[in-house]
């Protein structure tokens, strides 16, 4: 069992160290972390202005003055998400040469607008918001590749105007950018006027025709997600960290799952998709932590005898609350223990089944595409993921109540050999 | 005093691990400043520290701050998963404590 482990791990750390050390890997996972926060100050007011019953308390015409009071906010950072990612990757990638960042972001930034269509129903000199969003994204993510590469290329060639001796450091600074900068966005130009001549007529259609509807109608079926999810499991069995390894691959698409269910949520319209970031990071992976494990937390509390598992319990339950979970998964221990393995690795399938076919069939609503801090306790985040609506968070507790009878009998014979050796040493000391 | 930075994916977990240990420096007498961050802050902060611990399931990163650590002369290591599981405030301080004195 033993060689066959360490052979496992030897595959696997490689694996994880090429995923997490990748430069454009790094800047995408770095460039989300970037527009996080924003996402989030977004989401809690898409939350606020869709508070239930609300309509029926004040009326229907003051409702309808508090959300579109309440619209800005989420209007200028979520639904332009794109932009915010964009800038971060820019900046991220660029940093990853030791040169300074935000020249590289910022032309990104340009680079993809120049890229996108500029008019908006005939009208021209207006941006459409919704290329901002998560159908700009895959072309952002590229863009922003592309022109932070071409940026630091021309950087580092050095051509670059030197100011003399003297000439304080921002104007030098912003000197220096200039022609790279120019350079960058000039071919971006070239390119969007090359892609008029074609059928797609802009990037941004090439590349959602090409790519992104292809990827993002993968990433949204079961088999994709049920393999994403048994992957971080995998990973996390071997002490690596499964989601930042996995998420740096899924997260673009997960993200624009997201985001189209939150147009059409916002709009009031059929949600679209069911595996979004929330349907991830709310129902599965991230419920109650990594693997789901806070209902072994509450098994411990039921049936651990031993003082192992009590003392664990007491180190694992207060952090579980939050999600974080690293105590119960290197205490348990989760990490390599072949009894573990089993509910492990069963668990999340079987619960990404029932959360996937209770949305399907509408017995709980779809995500709505509300980004909620990962550390939000179970219970409140499935009732905030689902745009508000109870039934996420009855599932969540479903789902650990399940979770809880795959690791029963497991967690039984684990506490069971901890309180005999436990007792055995007691002996071995009193005799 | 002696500067002990951990790092973890955000600095959740580890900052679990350093109120133990910020209780275990008092009870000794010992002069530290204990703090975690996410890892993408890790080699910024990296030079404030005399020594830099890693969370065992970020163990994949030590390759990545290596060059920065010893750059700076400060000495790495990836936190026991023993000790991690236990959030054992003692054990980590002590091998920190180690690593710092060389």
């Amino acid at each position: 069992m033993n060689t066959f482990m360490d052979k496992l791990e030897n595959v696997l750390m490689p694996v994880a160290d090429k995923l997490n050390n990748n430069r454009y890997l790094t800047a995408l996972r770095d460039g989300f972390m970037i527009a996080l926060p924003l996402i989030i100050f977004g989401s809690i007011f898409v939350v606020l202005a869709n508070l239930p019953f609300l309509d029926l308390l004040i009326g229907e015409e003051a409702y309808a003055t508090y959300q579109s009071a309440l619209g800005p906010a989420s209007a200028a950072t979520l639904s332009i998400m794109g932009a915010f990612v964009i800038i971060g990757i820019g900046t991220k990638l660029t940093q990853s040469y030791d040169i300074e960042g935000i020249f590289g972001g910022v032309a990104a930034f340009a680079a993809f607008l120049i890229l996108t269509p500029q008019t908006v129903d005939d009208v021209s000199g207006v941006i459409p918001t919704s290329v901002l969003g998560a159908e700009g994204m895959f072309v952002g993510i590229f863009t922003a590749f592309i022109a932070a590469e071409l940026y630091r290329f021309f950087v580092q060639k050095d051509w670059t105007i030197k100011m003399p001796a003297g000439v304080p450091e921002a104007v030098s600074r912003s000197f220096s950018a200039l022609i790279p900068i120019t350079m960058t966005l000039s071919i971006f130009l070239v390119i969007r006027i090359i892609f008029s001549y074609t059928p797609f007529d802009t990037v941004q259609n090439f590349i959602y025709t090409i790519i992104q509807e292809p990827l993002t109608a993968l990433g949204s079926g079961l088999p994709a997600t049920i393999i994403a999810v048994l992957l971080i499991q995998v990973f996390w069995f071997f002490g690596l960290h499964g989601q930042i390894i996995i998420n740096s691959v899924f997260d673009p698409i997960w993200y624009a799952l997201n985001d189209e269910n939150l147009q059409a949520f916002q709009a009031g319209g059929e949600l679209p998709n069911i595996v979004t970031k929330q349907f991830i990071d709310t129902f599965l992976v991230g419920m109650g932590g990594s693997g789901m494990t806070l209902a072994v937390v509450i098994g411990i509390f039921l049936i651990g005898r031993s003082r192992q598992l009590k003392e664990l319990g007491k180190l694992g339950g207060p952090p579980g609350i939050f999600n974080v979970n690293e105590p119960i998964i290197f205490g348990l221990p989760i990490i390599m223990n072949p009894l573990a393995i089993i509910p492990w690795l069963l668990t999340p399938v079987v619960i990404t089944f029932i959360t996937y076919f209770a949305m399907a069939t509408g017995l709980v609503p779809k995500p709505a595409g509300i980004i909620v801090p990962w550390t939000t306790p179970v219970g409140l985040s499935g009732f905030l993921a689902t745009g508000n609506a109870w039934q996420g968070a009855v599932l969540q507790v479903f789902n650990m109540a399940v979770v809880f009878l795959i690791w029963w009998p497991f967690l039984k014979i684990l506490d069971k050999s901890y309180y005999e050796s436990e007792k055995k040493s007691e002996n071995d000391q009193a005799g | 005093m002696k500067e002990i930075l951990l790092a973890c994916s955000s600095g959740m977990s580890t900052s679990l691990l350093v109120k133990k240990m910020e209780e275990e420096a008092e009870n000794r007498g010992v002069d530290v400043r204990i703090w975690a961050v996410a890892q993408d802050k890790a080699v910024q902060e990296l030079e404030n520290a005399d020594v830099l611990l890693i969370g065992p399931q970020m163990r994949f990163m030590k390759k990545k701050y290596a060059k920065t650590a010893e750059e700076a002369g400060t000495p790495l290591d990836v936190i026991d998963p023993v000790s991690y599981g236990r959030v054992d405030g003692k054990a980590v301080l002590d091998h920190a404590l180690k690593l710092i004195d060389g």
